[in-house]
């Protein structure tokens, strides 16, 4: 999942006292959509086709590229590049190496791209890696968030009694309850497998309780009751939350889960 | 069809006007708009080839106008913020943003004073 997987190393370049007519040529004539502008060896910008369609061609290119383009290294992952990418909204990032030397470009579309093999065709939601990528980043910044594990009740069962297609229903209308829950702007929500759903926030507790009992109550779906189990980690007041890796804390939540579970059927 | 007895001729009228060049090719000021053929970066590389560290270029938050080049000794007479206010408000009734406007701008301090005579 790093940059280096997707980004493309044929750039090419032009200096900015060109001008947008020429750049626009360039494009052309190098089947591309951007050019790397550099001057006395020195990146100072970008220039790309958006840029190009709306300057005047008589202008430079210093008056029409972007001066600022965001920068990555590439062992950078592309989730980081596709975070990047969604707070400054621009259309690529410079591939740079320490020596700030550019080794290639990566474009929205790539990153797009590749992020769709992650994404679940049933639910529409990211799978794992999503959410590992997310957990271990806010634990590397030594940021709290809360670790909701979320489990389907007996949806073998489901399975077995009404077919599974009709189970592909179930998680796909249970999938789309918990995406009405992520309100929040640190909310993180993934299908982690099967029947199982991790749900990251960084949002108030007040939220997390919300979460939690509109998950654990029965919901009427194609006329069957589907309920579930949540492992609650709280990454705010638990010890030596920071310490343990992001799998261990899966786990833990998990085994939360299945005590949950057994409880609920002991109360039946 | 042109006979032997007809005569074909052309002339050309040649007018040559001279005059000085300025250096630069402006006065005090330049307002470029934010479509102009000539954008801020180049109006600034041009000044200074042809008049190195006399010309300043102010980037404008503006819906038109993208930037202001101006005379450095214009700012060290008179307050940056005011004079840029003064401009806005008297180039934006003409410009359209793909005009670049040319401006002379010239400040002049008229004292009177009373004194006490001997």
């Amino acid at each position: 999942m790093k940059i280096s997987e997707i980004m493309t190393t044929a750039v090419c370049s032009i200096t900015s006292d060109k001008s947008v007519s020429h750049a626009a040529e360039q494009m052309n004539e190098y089947s591309t959509n951007s050019l790397v502008v550099v001057d006395y060896g020195e990146l100072t910008g970008i220039v790309t086709s958006r840029h190009v369609a709306s300057a005047h061609p008589n202008r430079i290119v210093a008056d029409a590229m972007d001066v600022s383009p965001n920068r990555i290294s590439p062992e950078q992952n592309i989730w980081y590049a596709h975070s990047l990418l969604l707070e400054s909204d621009k259309d690529l990032l410079i591939v740079m190496d320490h020596q700030e030397e550019v080794l290639g470009i990566v474009t929205r579309e790539a990153i797009q791209i590749k992020l769709a093999e992650y994404l679940d065709p049933l639910t529409g939601l990211y799978r794992a890696p999503y959410i590992h990528y997310i957990g271990e980043k806010m634990l590397a910044e030594n940021k709290p968030f809360h670790l909701l594990f979320i489990d389907v009740n007996d949806f073998g069962q489901i399975n077995k009694q009404f077919g599974h297609p009709f189970g592909d229903d179930v998680i796909r209308s249970f999938s789309a309850v918990l995406s009405s829950l992520v309100v929040e702007q640190g909310d993180h929500l993934c299908r982690y497998a099967g029947d199982e759903f991790i749900l990251i926030t960084s949002g108030p507790e007040s939220h997390v309780q919300q979460c939690i009992e509109t998950i654990v109550s029965p919901t009427e779906i194609y006329h069957v009751t589907v309920s579930a189990a949540v492992g609650y980690m709280n990454g705010y007041r638990e010890p030596n939350f920071f310490a343990r890796p992001l799998r261990e804390l899966i786990a833990n939540a998990s085994l939360l889960s299945t005590e949950a579970k057994k409880k609920s059927l002991f109360r039946c | 069809m042109i006979g032997e007895n007809n005569v074909t001729s052309r002339k050309a009228t040649l007018t040559l006007k001279i005059s000085e060049f300025e250096v630069p090719p402006m006065q005090d000021m330049l307002i470029i708009g934010r479509k102009a053929p000539i954008g801020p970066e180049a109006v600034r590389r041009m000044a200074e080839a042809l008049s190195p560290e006399q010309f300043t270029l102010i980037k404008m938050n503006h819906p038109k106008i993208e930037a202001v080049l101006l005379r450095n000794s214009l700012l060290q007479m008179i307050d940056e913020k005011l004079l840029m206010n003064i401009i806005l408000e008297e180039a934006e009734r003409m410009i359209s943003d793909s005009m670049v406007l040319r401006s002379e701008l010239k400040i002049a301090m008229s004292v009177q004073r009373e004194v006490d005579l001997l």
